[in-house]
Parts: C-alpha cells; sequence; structure tokens
C-alpha cells in the first residue's frame, strides 16, 4: 500500500481509484480479525480503522481521572482525507497508513497473546461483536463509502464462521452450541438475500430475528462457562441480561448513592417514598418557592415542555439550556449536556447549591429538611442502614431523589417489546428504523438499544458538534460552549453529549437550547447536513455537512419509527401534601414549588 | 450480710465492668497522612478513612482480617496490591469473589481505599 501511494501521481483519477481499492481490500482484510481487535486493544484499533482525527475518549474512567486525547489512523482516515483535493499529498496519507503499520504490533504485546490461553475472551469477545453487529457495523458509523458497507458486512460474517471453527478445535470442552451455529449460518444466508444497497437492507429483521437471539445464547454461554473477564470493556455489560433491549444491558449510573449496599426491599421502598417527597419538596431552594418538579415535571415526562429553557432563581430570566427529561438519564455515564457530572448524584447537588438554579447550601438544606418530623423519622430508621455514616447528610437526600426517579426509566416502548418478544411493528416503523440506521445516518450517533450516545461496549458518552444555531432563521450560531466548558479543547467546542430519542414525541422543545419546537424543524436541520449545511460556520462541526436528501416519505416513516420508542411510562399523582416542618414559616410551601 | 452482698455487688460489677471495657474497645486506628496536608483537609481524609474502616469491618474483614480486642488485625496490604485493588473494583472485575466491592458506590470504595492506604501498618 504504502509502496503504491509512493508510486501514484495523486492529482490522476486512475490512480486515486487503485488507492481506493487497496483501502477497501485492506478493509476486508481487517475486518477478518476485527472480532479480536475490538476487544483486546479499542484504543489501538482507533489507530487501524479510527472514524475521527481526534477523539477525546470519554471512557468509564474519565469518572476519576481527566479525559484523555486519542489520535485516529487507518483506513478509514486515509479513505476520507482522499477527497480533500486541495490539501491532499503523500506524506500525510503514508503517514496514516505508516502509523496504522506501527500500531499493530500493539496486538501481539504479551498481555494480549496469553490471553489467547483460555476460552473466556473467545466469549466475550462474541459479545463485543454482536452487539457492534446489531449498532456499529451496518449504520456505516466507520465506513465512510456507503456502498461497502454491506459487502464488508457480507465478507466479515464468513471470516468470524471461521473463528468458531477454530475456537471448536482449540476448546473442544466449552463449545458454542449447533443451534447458535445453525442461526449464525441462516443469518449469513439472510444477509447474503438482502438488497447490497445499505438503505434497502432490512436491519430490523436482521437484529430481531437473528443479532439478539445469538446474543441470548451467547449470554448463556457466558454464564454457563463461568467465563471471567480480566478487560475494562465488559466493566458495564451485565451477564444475566438476554436481550440486547433489556434496560438491564449494562450499568452506567449508581442510583441507589449512598444506600448502594442496602438490600432491604422494606427499607428501599422507604428511600423511594422520602425520595418522591423531596422531589416535590420546595424546601430544598434558598427561597423555599422551587422543587425539582419544577422544571422535571413527573407528570410530563420529567421535563418542562411549555418554556425553550427552564426560569432562573428568583426572576433572573432563563436559563442557557433546556431542562432535559431525567427518563433514561440513568443510561449515560457522564451527567449533564457537557458531561460535567459522573454521576446523578453530583448533579442533583450542583443544582440544588447553584445561585441560578435553586440557590440553597448544604448545611442549611438538611437543617431545614430535618425540621419536618416526618423526614426526620425517616432518615434516623435509614441512617443505621449506612453504619459508616455518623449523621444525617445531604448524602442521604440527595441519594433518595435519584433513587425515585430512576425507576421511571424501566418502561418499555412498542419497538422494545417487538425486539424482546419477536413481535411486530408496522411497515412504516419497520421502514423508519431502517433509514435511522442507514440513509438518516441517525444510528451513527444514536446506538441501539437506547439510541442515545453510549456505543457498545457501552461505557463511555459521545459528544457531537452539530451546528445547532441560536435561533430558527438560522441567523448564527448558538453560543454556548457546550463540552467545551467541561473540558476546554478546539475538538469539543460547541459539542453536546448525544441525548436518547426515547420519548421525543413527548419531551419538546428540542436540543441543547429548545430551539426546534417540532420534530419536523429537527429532521430538517439533520436534512440540510447541520449547522455547517446551513451556511453557518462550524469548522469542526462532526455531523457530515452534506445533505441527507430525505423524501418527505422518508421523514414520514423516521418520524413514525420515533413514535414506536415513546415508553408506556405509569406515571404517579404528586403527593397530596408536603411533612410539616416545625418551623412554621416554611409550612406554607406548596406541593411541587411555585415557579 | 446486706452490706457483705452490697459489697460483693459492687466488686462484681466493677468487675464486669473491666472485662467489658477490654472487650468492647479497639485500639484507635492511627492515620499516616503527610505533613504538607493542611488542616482542614488532614479532617476529611481523617473522616473519610474512618468512613472506610467502619465498611471495613463490615463487609471485608470476614475474610481479611479481624478486630479483636484490643487488635487491629487488617493485613499489611502493599500500596501496590491496594492501588491494583482500586483500579480493578472500579473496572468492576472478579464480580464473583468480591460480590461486595461492585455493589458499592465509587465513593464506598474510594473510603475503603483511603482507610487501608492511610492506616499505619504493623
Amino acid at each position: 500500500m504504502l509502496r503504491l501511494i509512493r508510486s501514484s501521481d495523486l492529482t490522476k483519477p486512475d490512480d486515486l481509484e487503485k488507492i481506493r481499492e487497496k483501502i477497501a481490500a485492506n478493509r476486508i482484510q481487517l475486518k477478518s480479525i476485527d472480532f479480536w481487535l475490538r476487544y483486546f486493544d479499542p484504543i489501538s484499533y482507533r489507530k487501524e480503522n479510527g472514524p475521527l482525527p481526534v477523539e477525546w475518549e470519554t471512557e468509564v474512567f474519565e469518572k476519576f481521572e481527566m479525559p484523555y486525547r486519542r489520535k485516529g489512523a487507518g483506513l478509514s482516515l486515509a479513505e476520507k482525507y482522499m477527497d480533500e483535493r486541495e490539501s491532499l499529498n503523500k506524506d500525510s496519507l503514508s503517514q496514516l497508513i505508516q502509523t496504522s503499520i506501527d500500531s499493530l504490533v500493539m496486538f501481539k504485546r504479551d498481555s494480549v497473546m496469553m490471553q489467547f490461553a483460555s476460552p473466556d475472551h473467545f466469549f466475550l469477545a462474541n459479545r463485543l461483536y454482536l452487539l457492534n453487529l446489531a449498532a456499529v457495523y451496518t449504520t456505516g458509523f466507520e465506513c465512510p463509502d456507503t456502498s461497502r458497507i454491506i459487502p464488508e458486512l457480507r465478507s466479515l460474517l464468513p471470516a468470524v464462521r471461521n473463528i468458531y471453527d477454530q475456537f471448536a478445535t482449540d476448546f473442544p470442552s466449552t463449545p458454542l452450541s449447533k443451534n447458535y451455529l445453525e442461526l449464525y449460518d441462516r443469518m449469513l444466508a439472510f444477509v447474503n438475500s438482502q438488497p447490497k444497497q445499505f438503505s434497502l437492507f432490512d436491519q430490523f429483521t436482521l437484529i430481531r430475528d437473528y443479532i439478539n437471539p445469538l446474543f441470548k445464547h451467547n449470554q448463556q454461554f457466558i454464564r454457563n462457562y463461568n467465563v471471567l473477564s480480566i478487560s475494562f470493556n465488559d466493566y458495564a455489560l451485565n451477564n444475566e441480561t438476554s436481550s440486547i433491549f433489556d434496560k438491564s444491558l449494562f450499568i452506567s449510573q449508581n442510583t441507589k448513592g449512598i444506600f448502594s449496599l442496602v438490600d432491604d426491599p422494606a427499607a428501599l421502598g422507604e428511600v423511594k417514598r422520602v425520595g418522591k417527597l423531596l422531589f416535590y419538596d420546595p424546601i430544598l431552594s434558598g427561597n423555599n418557592k422551587r422543587s425539582c418538579a419544577s422544571c422535571h415535571k413527573p407528570t410530563e415526562y420529567f421535563t418542562d415542555t411549555s418554556v425553550a429553557t427552564a426560569l432562573q432563581f428568583e426572576g433572573g430570566g432563563h436559563l442557557p439550556r433546556n431542562a432535559p427529561s431525567l427518563i433514561n438519564s440513568v443510561f449515560n455515564h457522564l451527567i449533564m449536556l457537557d458531561g460535567k457530572h459522573i454521576s446523578l448524584q453530583g448533579q442533583a447537588q450542583d443544582v440544588m447549591t447553584k445561585h441560578e438554579e435553586m440557590n440553597s447550601n448544604e448545611e442549611e438544606l438538611v437543617k431545614k429538611v430535618l425540621t419536618c418530623k416526618e423526614y426526620r423519622d425517616v432518615f434516623k430508621k435509614l441512617l443505621k442502614l449506612t453504619p459508616e455514616e455518623k449523621n444525617i447528610s445531604f448524602g442521604h437526600i440527595i441519594s433518595a431523589i435519584t433513587y425515585y426517579y430512576a425507576d421511571f426509566s424501566y418502561y418499555y416502548s412498542p419497538f422494545d417489546r417487538a425486539m424482546n418478544e419477536n413481535g411486530g411493528v408496522s411497515n412504516e416503523v419497520k421502514q423508519g428504523f431502517n433509514l435511522f440506521m442507514s440513509k438518516a445516518q441517525c444510528g451513527t450517533c444514536h446506538f441501539v438499544p437506547h439510541f442515545n450516545g453510549i456505543k457498545p461496549p457501552y461505557i463511555g458518552s459521545e459528544f457531537e458538534v452539530l451546528g445547532v444555531p441560536a435561533d430558527t432563521a438560522y441567523s448564527r450560531l448558538s453560543d454556548d460552549k457546550g463540552r467545551y466548558d467541561a473540558n476546554p479543547a478546539s475538538e469539543t467546542l460547541h459539542a453536546f453529549r448525544t441525548s436518547t430519542v426515547r420519548n421525543i414525541e413527548f419531551t419538546k422543545p428540542y436540543m441543547h437550547n429548545g430551539v426546534f419546537r417540532t420534530l419536523d424543524q429537527v429532521i430538517d436541520f439533520y436534512d440540510a447536513g447541520g449547522g455547517a449545511g446551513k451556511k453557518l460556520d462550524v469548522p469542526n462541526q462532526t455531523l457530515a455537512s452534506d445533505p441527507l436528501k430525505l423524501s418527505s416519505p422518508e421523514k414520514g416513516a423516521l418520524i413514525s419509527f420515533l413514535h414506536s420508542l415513546n415508553e408506556n411510562v405509569i406515571f404517579e399523582a404528586p403527593p397530596s401534601s408536603l411533612p410539616v416542618s416545625s418551623d412554621k414559616s416554611l409550612n406554607a410551601r406548596k406541593v411541587g414549588g411555585e415557579y | 450480710m446486706i452490706i457483705m452482698k452490697s459489697l460483693y455487688l459492687i466488686i462484681l460489677s466493677f468487675f464486669s465492668f473491666l472485662l467489658l471495657h477490654q472487650c468492647t474497645s479497639e485500639k484507635k486506628t492511627v492515620y499516616v497522612i503527610p505533613d504538607h496536608v493542611t488542616p482542614r483537609n488532614r479532617q476529611l481524609l481523617t473522616e473519610k478513612a474512618e468512613k472506610g474502616r467502619v465498611l471495613y469491618k463490615l463487609h471485608c474483614s470476614e475474610c481479611h482480617g479481624i478486630f479483636t480486642k484490643g487488635k487491629d488485625g487488617v493485613p499489611n496490604f502493599t500500596q501496590t496490591q491496594i492501588d491494583n485493588y482500586h483500579a480493578a473494583a472500579l473496572m468492576g472485575i472478579d464480580p464473583r469473589n468480591h460480590a461486595v466491592a461492585k455493589k458499592m458506590s465509587a465513593e464506598q470504595v474510594d473510603q475503603v481505599i483511603t482507610f487501608l492506604s492511610l492506616r499505619k501498618r504493623d
């Protein structure tokens, strides 16, 4: 390949075509060992086939350290670079390839090679492979030339079948079952029977009838063979789930907080009961007029659909960002649209003590809450269950709140049920999903199964620069710096964490600043190629600025699919009254606060 | 007779007090915190370590050392062992052997690690 680049004339279309073909052939070769590379060293994999020149790693470990800057290289980037006619030069192109060759040695180090001695990693790598098959391989996430997605898939599947055969010879005592292999072969036949054009490919059936049942088998192997992981890739994944669309597929937030070690259902019931009261109680704010429910209305999917961005404390105008729905917020590793917080408890603490929001402070808040006999009695009882804590603390209060609202994230949508129970959806929904995963390019950022920014193995949250405007006339870019506030770098300016599209019909307005009031406006924004497509100056936009050219029936199908992600959330009535305080001035407070 | 009885009772209660005192009192754990740490942070670290001590006693000591009369029998883990375990616990590795560490919040893991790291080793 390097020789080919050296001997080519990059101004000649014929020579460029030859390099492109060579890249494509190399990608097919890479795909045959993708199965192992991605699992054993996902960091070095970015040098082989990284999707972006620079990625800020927001893996789980960012919870405990500063983010890492990872430079990408390899085939996808070389392919993209070849489109940049003006700046194209041999040195830079060779460099992208040379880096990927140099990085190959990383996969041969002892810590990787010794893992081949046990069968455990095979099943774990296979799980990651199946999850990637559902979420990444078919969407073009790391294959810029969309005409090659399905051909690559067709060569990937048999290559993995060869790995299966090799595994059967090497580890005969822990086999893949006959059922598994038969189903896998049927999947191969299905993929070969489907059209080559990825926008016509039936991804819905591929996932529902093949990938998800294979995943279930593999989870059984992991449990039955007592497979043990030594890789951070498996940090979040749960071995007990049998469906990719089961909400316990992975763990991203500890909703119990300080009550983590409490198991007694009666005690947890008490935590939840008091959590609900606190959620509606304006005693948590400085002026006793604002509660969590002021901006996250529990009867409106825990968001406020009436305003673009929430009101500030004491009439200071509006906050810069739209109040997000708390439903499904537990399926994020980093909290807030800029990923400022690592835990739900950290976010709750911030909002209660921030001057522009609830304007309270820890000490005063705990004192006020404990003037209410009902709270005091419950927390006194609960204190015994957290023996390491000497006093009732702010931690007890915020953990009760997060534990209360987290429950509302565990409802399912008709689409989940179709996937989980092998059920059906209308043709339009199916077509909408297939578009979501292909031509409309939604699935390259909103990943299966939560359709948010967490991709397999579900250990980090992704941030994207979309070029969201300040107004619907697209007169200028929104001046919110987004992720830059938490992690300043040229790549993170105006980047926001990818939110889920579940319940989207009921959680308007959209985008970080609530600029769009309808889904049609949102789809038009993406159809045009985001802010850059709308002629705004967004030099670091991560969304492709080319128009998607969606037809109006296609847009209709997309919206039908989005509606099939409305979860059947069962809302509860607010509490009829709040606990009585010994401080009489606090007893005028209203359920849910005043504004 | 009555005097004898009360004297007997007094002596008995004195000895039982001594006995009970010996059984229940633990040697206070000493924490080694570098000199450059400010008094405020020193206090915070000690509070954190004390929380970790309670958690360790409840959830770890059954297998890893015992707290008995007058003695704190926690094994002298090396700092490398502690650091490795910290990383492993955060990564959720080895859940079968340490289910309790998997259940703990990150703060609680941190408290236990702080206790082990700061406590004065024998």
